[in-house]
């Protein structure tokens, strides 16, 4: 059991699991490419049903907070090797460990390291310098990043549940639960951002007494019940009439047609006959756009078969006839098919991408101008010193002078050799 | 001619044996005798697999090796990257196994597997007799035999000084496995693999705007839009390629740039300590030559495969007409030969629009009648070389036996007759066909999501 546990706590805070891992789903996704064209969403799909691939990707997010755990553990105990409160050192905690055969006074040491632009700390057993500023904040917000990406994929993969239906002016909201509020109006605008060049606004009346009226825009999206409302297509919903003299009776059917923008065609089939309708919103003379200013023309063209019968513009309210045929659109209203999603995931992508340009906001100017280099000496005994270095830049020059001070201590060794001597 | 066309690829083989050899110091005998010893067997072993297997299932099985080599040194790339980033990462056990025999026999016999087995691909069409074998085998192994030695006569001159990374090593033997392949159409990785990244960049693109919810291209300035319109391109495909193909050896040769220095810190004297720095960064800058070399030859290889040094048959369309019954009728023998087993394309106008098709006797000796377009690509058309028709918009290769079957980048079939007086089409349902396809795959490649 012992043994199982600490595999199991190796195999978290392994630097190889991650790679390990998101390198099994690279060969997986080779793998389905061979099988099929759409290998991207077969791969999601198999995710989804199988509990062991969900585990395996779960060890992304898991191994993640273990780094992050381990890494700020080994922080700490770095700080409190340089503050002088830890009892000794791991020399894995630096990029270079000596340990000095004599034990040379570090007093004249304090003083040529600040001028050398390096902050000292001296107890009295140990000496700590210090130079620029740390990238581990930048690290554990990379690292944090990376756990919110996986989590969010996890996340998504896992529990997004999504539902598509139109929304229509006047109608309820047609939520998953069945129980959204009116939508009193539904207003789309120029925008004048620099990435949406429209302005979509879904004003949903309260669903029930002491509910809030809800605005849904287009982005960020808004939550509505638990669930993002992502409006995806506008289009019309047109109540038809039509009537042919072949036909006994007249149809009559409230379409929901996928017609913006103008000129974008939608059919109606006419069930039992052979006619079929194809329905677009006509341009606006002025140029201005129908579904914005409500003003809106129907081109109609009415198929037999294969064969056009006739075509001609019809205006929301009116109607056409022509050879005994007879086309209406009494009511017609605006109409978007929206996607209402229910996914926890997004947010921690969202979140994921916030601390991704933190990091590098940080990591960037420290690691050019600023890198840590640190450097610690620490007595044992009378006649031993372990001198211990680290950067995270600027190497070559830190290891001189490093390698500088180590060589005054030699030569002082010599020195006081001689003067013993 | 076969001679001239074998140049390359025992080039190649001779450069993988050379590289082995300084690769494995120790183990010269061992990489002498399984690379013959694997050549041969590659061969051999690749000229049975193309007969006995019909169509292409040979070709697709050397591929997917050639394939799994590529992602073998992927793995060895990241591997040596990790280990030079990460402090404290302990490799002592890799670079154990790296000096084992088996290690070096393995490596070696593989190498030289794949080596004779794109070799093979290039000899002309025998009956695999026992006779013919023995003579393949006895060829090939006397070959393997002048060229390995010949590779370890200049190995022994070449500066001890000059040594070779294992990953460096990796990475220039896939090199020339692949500059060896893509001068094979079919055998061809860089071009597949370009089509891959595309579809793979549309389809995350399609995924990650709808998982994050974003807007869709009502809601969005189409300026903006055209910058996402990019990703769904054959450049992205080709910049993808080049990305993919391209990063495990640079990640070599930064994870040899960046090994990090020998400690220095216990030597007092200055000059000494700044001797062995000297020739710790000069070492490391020799590791660096062979990783670089394996970068040229990298571009060689997919330059070879954007440019193939092969001409396809791209006939001029023949314009046809339908007939009063709306029928285009295509004779069987008239100037052109619709038996003859190469592609003929035709030109169809009607009422201001389009299409073009083309005619094809199959492997199996029957007809197919196809648009000149696929179903996911713009129609460029496509051209016909090699026991296979090429995409011209994305380089992937058909082979003729799935010609006349839908789905992917194949040629969209359309329905036909086949009468004594020729090939009837329904004229309407080509047109509709034709239009069809290439609204949707235009609008996908403009932008569409």
């Amino acid at each position: 059991m012992k043994r199982l546990l600490r595999l199991s706590g190796n195999l978290l805070t392994s630097r190889f699991t991650s790679p390990v891992v998101i390198g099994f789903f690279l060969l997986l996704y080779i793998g389905v490419a061979f099988f099929t064209e759409e290998a991207l969403i077969t791969q999601m799909e198999l995710v989804r049903q199988s509990a062991v691939l969900v585990a395996l990707l779960s060890l992304l997010p898991l191994n993640i907070a273990s780094r992050i755990v381990a890494e700020m553990l080994r922080y700490i105990e770095r700080r409190r090797l340089f503050s002088g409160t830890a009892a000794d050192n791991e020399s894995e905690l630096f990029d270079e460990t000596i340990v000095l055969a004599v034990s040379p006074a570090i007093t004249g040491l304090q003083e040529r390291l600040d001028g050398l632009g390096y902050r000292t700390y001296q107890t009295e057993r140990s000496l700590s310098a210090w130079r620029g500023v740390s990238i581990f904040p930048a690290r554990v917000l990379f690292l944090s990043g990376v756990f919110c990406l996986f989590l969010g994929i996890l996340v998504s993969l896992v529990t997004r549940t999504s539902y598509r239906g139109p929304v229509i002016e006047g109608v309820a909201l047609p939520t998953p639960s069945g129980n959204g509020g009116v939508v009193e109006q539904i207003r789309l605008e120029k925008s004048t951002g620099s990435i949406l060049s429209k302005q979509l606004s879904m004003e949903v009346a309260p669903a029930r007494p002491g509910d809030a009226r809800v605005s849904c825009g287009i982005y960020p999206p808004t939550r509505y019940q638990g669930s993002f409302v992502y409006p995806r297509f506008l289009g019309v919903a047109l109540l038809v009439q039509f009537s042919a003299p072949d036909l006994q009776k007249g149809f009559e059917k409230h379409a929901i047609l996928n017609i913006y923008p103008a000129g974008k065609e939608a059919a109606v089939e006419i069930p039992d006959s052979p006619y079929r309708l194809m329905i677009s919103m006509a341009e606006s003379g002025d140029g201005s756009d129908p579904y914005m200013t409500g003003r809106m023309n129907f081109t109609c063209k009415l198929l037999k078969g294969n064969e056009m019968l006739f075509a001609g513009n019809v205006p929301g309210g009116g109607e056409f006839v022509r050879d005994g045929f007879r086309l209406a659109f009494p009511d017609f209203r605006r109409m978007v098919i929206t996607d209402f999603i229910r996914d926890y995931g997004v947010l921690f992508v969202w979140s994921a991408a916030i601390l991704f340009g933190a990091s590098f906001l940080f990591w960037l100017p420290v690691r050019l101008f600023f890198p840590l280099r640190q450097m610690l000496f620490i007595r044992h005994g009378t006649d031993m010193i372990r001198a211990c270095s680290r950067t995270e830049g600027k190497e070559k020059m830190h290891g001189g002078v490093f390698n500088e001070t180590l060589d005054m201590f030699d030569a002082g060794r010599v020195e006081r050799k001689t003067n013993l001597g | 001619m076969i001679a001239v066309k074998l140049i390359p690829h025992l080039l190649s083989w001779f450069g993988i044996v050379l590289i082995l050899l300084r690769g494995f110091p120790k183990r010269r005998s061992v990489v002498i005798a399984t690379s013959i010893a694997g050549f041969v067997i590659g061969v051999v072993g690749a000229f049975l697999l193309l007969r006995v297997l019909t169509g292409s299932v040979g070709f697709v099985i050397i591929t997917s090796v050639l394939g799994m080599c590529f992602l073998f040194l992927w793995g060895v790339s990241v591997a040596a990257i990790y280990s030079r980033a990460g402090r404290g990462v302990t490799t002592g056990w890799g670079v154990r196994l790296v000096s084992t025999p088996l290690c070096a026999g393995s490596v070696t016999a593989i190498s030289g597997i794949v080596a004779g087995a794109v070799c093979s691909c290039t000899l002309p069409a025998m009956d695999s007799t026992l006779m013919n074998l023995a003579m393949l085998g006895s060829i090939s192994g006397a070959l393997a035999y002048v060229l390995a030695y010949a590779a370890l006569a200049v190995e022994k001159r070449i500066s001890h000084s000059f040594t070779v990374s294992p990953s460096g090593m990796i990475s220039a033997v896939v090199a020339l496995q692949l500059f060896s392949s893509s001068s094979i159409i079919r055998l061809d990785l860089f071009s597949p693999l370009s089509m891959k990244v595309m579809k793979f960049a549309h389809d995350f693109v399609h995924q990650f705007m709808e998982s994050m919810l974003i807007p869709d291209h009502v809601f969005v300035w189409s300026y903006l839009w055209r910058y996402i319109g990019l990703l769904f391109g054959k450049e992205i495909g080709f910049w993808g390629g080049m990305f993919i193909w391209f990063t495990p050896v640079l990640l070599v040769m930064c994870a040899v740039q960046y090994e990090r220095l020998p400690s220095v810190a216990h030597i007092r004297q200055g000059a000494e300590r700044r001797k062995l720095l000297a020739a710790a960064i000069r070492q490391r800058r020799l590791r660096l030559v062979v990783p670089f070399i394996a970068l040229l030859i990298f571009t060689a290889a997919a330059y070879q495969s954007c440019y193939p040094n092969v001409e396809y048959w791209d006939p001029k369309p023949i314009v046809v007409t339908a007939t009063s019954s709306g029928e285009i009728i295509i004779p069987m023998k008239s100037d052109i030969d619709l038996e003859d087993g190469k592609l003929h394309k035709f030109l169809f106008k009607q009422g201001g629009k389009e299409a073009r098709f083309f005619v094809l006797l199959g492997p199996a000796a029957k007809l197919t009648v196809d648009l000149d377009a696929c179903a996911i690509c713009k129609p460029d058309g496509y051209g016909q070389a090699d026991g296979t028709v090429i995409c011209y918009y994305c380089k992937t290769l058909i082979p003729l036996e799935t010609v006349g079957k839908p789905g992917g980048c194949n040629p969209v079939p359309i329905t036909f007759t086949e009468k004594k007086d020729g090939v009837h089409i329904d004229a309407l349902t080509l047109i509709n066909e034709w239009t069809n396809t290439v609204q949707s795959t235009t609008k996908g490649k403009e932008g569409g999501k």
